[in-house]
């Protein structure tokens, strides 16, 4: 379904037609396709947005909630930002947008166990984007990854979201990090992060025509 | 020759200097204004420019466009309207065309110099005498017969933008607004209206086929071959290109930055290119691309961008300094861009070119540097606030909102979303300063320093607590610091996360091991510089008569 609208959905965003308020209806319904199926069109999204921004009477805080969540859901990309840049501050106090601005800004500090914890409590906020947390721990595995070269097994269950022993094997299976007693090797970040020295070559000739220069 | 002439008339200006003054007395102002007759030389040089302008002498036009018209305004209306439409409709045996022209030049200068700004009448004239120039060139059959300097066509682009924005200002400051004002605005809402000021620039840059001409260009093609019937004349050609920065800088003033950096494809912003040889148009272009990649957190693609165009502008100063007009908004850019490049560097520091790095190190950016450094929030903002566009709500209030103004909303809340992200990255600049002094260093060490630096804990804090924290610190350090730098390819918008900033870290369970950029001391630059001490010393030596 979300493959098939992306291309109807394209033609509408080329040139003038972006702006035509008569595509808003199916470009949110896209928008709820995505929720649905785990699907991702930023470029549609925005331009949702942009149709709210320019006919602010159409404005729907359920659609923009979604587009926010899906937003989320491509971290560690400044989606998010893109979006918050194409509304107002008034619609960013609405409930539920409030609630989403919240989680974005301990998502976007890496305050993960405050994340889990929030999550908990308002489980109903999040419930309609399918995959939704687990796009949240691909993000954490991201952090996670750039990050340590090994990491304590419990620390990274917690912040994983205090996942059980088998989930915590799938999410470490599925980026080929090692279990050693303990802990978990990530990987060997000696060969990506090392010191670098920025050193000044200059050679005898160039000094040399600036010199023949000053007489 | 008629230029030679001219030229020479205009230096004569002297005998003409009674009009060029206002009195001081506005009774007598008004007088002077209804009985101001048009000094022969402005009469000649409208029959001159005009016949010009039909013949198509794109040099000759120059000439005029850059250096007559300043000049004859700077001598006859520097605080005064050129003459009316009627009056040089007479002259000129009321050429369609060229009145167009006129007239958009004729408001421009309104826009620009006189006091108090340009009317309501007078900005919705200067629109409709857009849709009439904009109607000429793109409602033709095949291509109009007309010609004109690079420079005029890209001002042109830039002043109709200009001239939207001044308009969505202006329209939401409802608060110092008559009844009047309010009616007229109400029932002329197609007036400078976003859509319709994005369906032009949209139609110019369809029209010239810029966007494909762009794209066989950037592989190495000709781009005439792709270019068709319009976009193979320069007028269109150059119409379609500098649109397409105006759509820049049009999405950029509404918070669209993916929009901004998407319209740009196959434009490499810091390449030399048969389309970039206008300066004002190139340095508009990298003000607002580095803007929007900043505002995306994509620092390194920000640096990249302003540094080069920095580097551009030093080199090439001398080239402004003659042409006053523009060398203001030059000036001011500039100064912009290095506020914005100053707290893109204390976000994500990094090497830059020594000659930048030289700039910054001058007192007031420096000083303000440092103040962003210690966490200073409202520097930030202050900086942010001086150097960002001028944002704007597409939107306008309704007329019976509460008579206020509207117009700062659009950019606060800009402001409050960059902010946002500053006070994310709070800690970051602490923890990089620890970091700086080490090779290796076990977590509880650092959550021990930590913990010392806030002094809110009266001595007494708890050892896991504060790991804990520095743990949530260094992931959104790395989080942060790591981000999507542009390499290749012809959109803007593509790139892969790169860790850019000089100072780099990794976890090894619980111990941090850091990654320092080191840099050496440069000898160059200071042997450049005492070269030149010596041989200034050596010429004053031969100078000495004993």
């Amino acid at each position: 379904m979300a493959e098939a609208m992306k291309q109807t959905v394209a033609t509408m965003l080329k040139g003038i037609e972006r702006y035509n308020p008569d595509n808003l209806p199916t470009l949110e319904r896209y928008v709820e396709i995505q929720s649905r199926e785990n699907a991702y069109d930023l470029e549609a999204n925005l331009a949702v947005l942009k149709l709210y921004q320019f006919n602010a009477h159409s404005f729907n805080a359920d659609i923009c909630g979604q587009i926010l969540l899906k937003a989320l859901t491509n971290l560690p990309h400044t989606d998010f930002i893109l979006c918050k840049c194409l509304m107002s501050e008034r619609q960013l106090q609405q409930e539920p947008i409030n609630q989403i601005i919240y989680l974005a800004d301990i998502l976007e500090q890496c305050d993960f166990l405050m994340f889990w914890t929030r999550i908990h409590s308002l489980p109903e906020l999040t419930q309609r984007i399918t995959g939704f947390l687990d796009s949240i721990r691909k993000f954490v595995c991201h952090v996670v990854g750039i990050t340590y070269q090994s990491i304590g097994r419990g620390k990274l269950a917690e912040l994983l979201g205090d996942v059980d022993d088998s989930t915590l094997k799938h999410w470490i299976k599925k980026y080929g990090w090692k279990e050693e007693s303990n802990l978990v090797f990530i990987a060997n970040q000696d060969e990506n992060i090392k010191t670098k020295n920025i050193n000044e070559k200059i050679d005898f000739e160039s000094v040399g025509a600036i010199m023949a220069s000053c007489r | 020759m008629y230029t030679d002439d001219t030229q020479e008339g205009f230096d004569n200006y002297n005998s003409y200097d009674d009009y060029s003054a206002h009195t001081g007395d506005p009774t007598l102002d008004e007088y002077n204004r209804q009985h101001f007759k048009m000094p022969e030389l402005v009469k000649s040089f409208l029959v001159y420019f005009r016949n010009c302008v039909s013949e198509g002498l794109v040099f000759e036009l120059q000439t005029l466009y850059e250096q007559s018209w300043p000049k004859l305004t700077e001598d006859y209306f520097e605080k005064r309207p050129w003459p009316e439409e009627a009056e040089v409709a007479a002259l000129v045996d009321s050429d369609p065309v060229f009145m167009i022209l006129y007239k958009e030049l004729y408001y421009r200068h309104i826009y620009a110099k006189i006091q108090g700004g340009p009317t309501l009448e007078q900005r919705f004239n200067s629109f409709y005498n857009y849709c009439d120039l904009f109607n000429y060139i793109l409602s033709a059959e095949e291509p109009v017969p007309l010609e004109l300097p690079d420079l005029w066509l890209w001002e042109l682009i830039d002043e109709f933008v200009y001239q939207f924005q001044s308009f969505a200002q202006y329209r939401a400051r409802l608060q110092k607004k008559t009844p009047q004002d309010l009616k007229t605005l109400n029932s002329n809402n197609k007036v400078w209206n976003v859509l319709c000021v994005l369906n032009v620039l949209h139609s110019l840059v369809d029209k010239s086929n810029i966007r494909q001409q762009l794209e066989v260009y950037a592989s190495g093609g000709d781009p005439d071959s792709v270019s068709g019937e319009f976009g193979s004349h320069s007028l269109y050609k150059m119409l379609g290109y500098f649109s397409l920065v105006g759509l820049l800088r049009l999405h950029s003033l509404l918070g669209d930055y993916y929009q901004a950096i998407k319209v740009l494809e196959n434009i490499e912003v810091h390449k030399k290119s048969q389309y970039a040889h206008i300066p004002a148009c190139q340095i508009s272009t990298s003000y607002y691309v580095g803007f929007a990649y900043m505002m995306m957190r994509r620092y390194s693609d920000a640096i990249r961008t302003f540094s080069s165009i920095l580097l551009y502008i030093q080199r090439t100063k001398q080239l402004f300094a003659s042409k006053t007009y523009q060398h203001d908004q030059i000036n001011k850019q500039t100064d912009q861009m290095y506020h914005l490049l100053a707290i893109c560097l204390v976000l994500h520091p990094q090497c830059v070119d020594e000659s930048i790095q030289q700039t910054l190190r001058e007192k007031s950016y420096h000083e303000k540097m440092y103040k962003m450094q210690m966490g200073d929030l409202q520097e930030f903002e202050n900086s942010f606030v001086y150097a960002c566009p001028k944002f704007l709500s597409p939107c306008s209030p309704e007329i019976d909102c509460l008579p206020d103004d509207y117009s700062k909303e659009a950019i606060q809340h800009q402001t409050a979303v960059f902010m946002d992200e500053v006070a994310q990255q709070k800690m970051l600049p602490t923890i990089r300063s620890y970091l700086k002094l080490y090779t290796t260093l076990p977590l509880s060490k650092l959550a021990n320093f930590m913990a010392q630096n806030n002094r809110n804990n009266d001595g007494k804090w708890d050892l896991d607590k504060e790991t804990q924290n520095l743990m949530i610190h260094l992931l959104c350090f790395k989080h942060k610091m790591k981000n999507v730098v542009w390499s290749k390819g012809s959109s803007g918008l593509e790139g892969k996360f790169q860790s850019g900033s000089e100072l780099d870290f990794y976890i090894d369970n619980d111990m941090i091991h850091i990654a320092d950029t080191k840099v050496a001391h440069r000898y160059g630059d200071f042997f450049i510089r005492k070269i030149l001490k010596f041989e200034d010393l050596n010429r004053k030596l031969r100078m000495l008569k004993i």
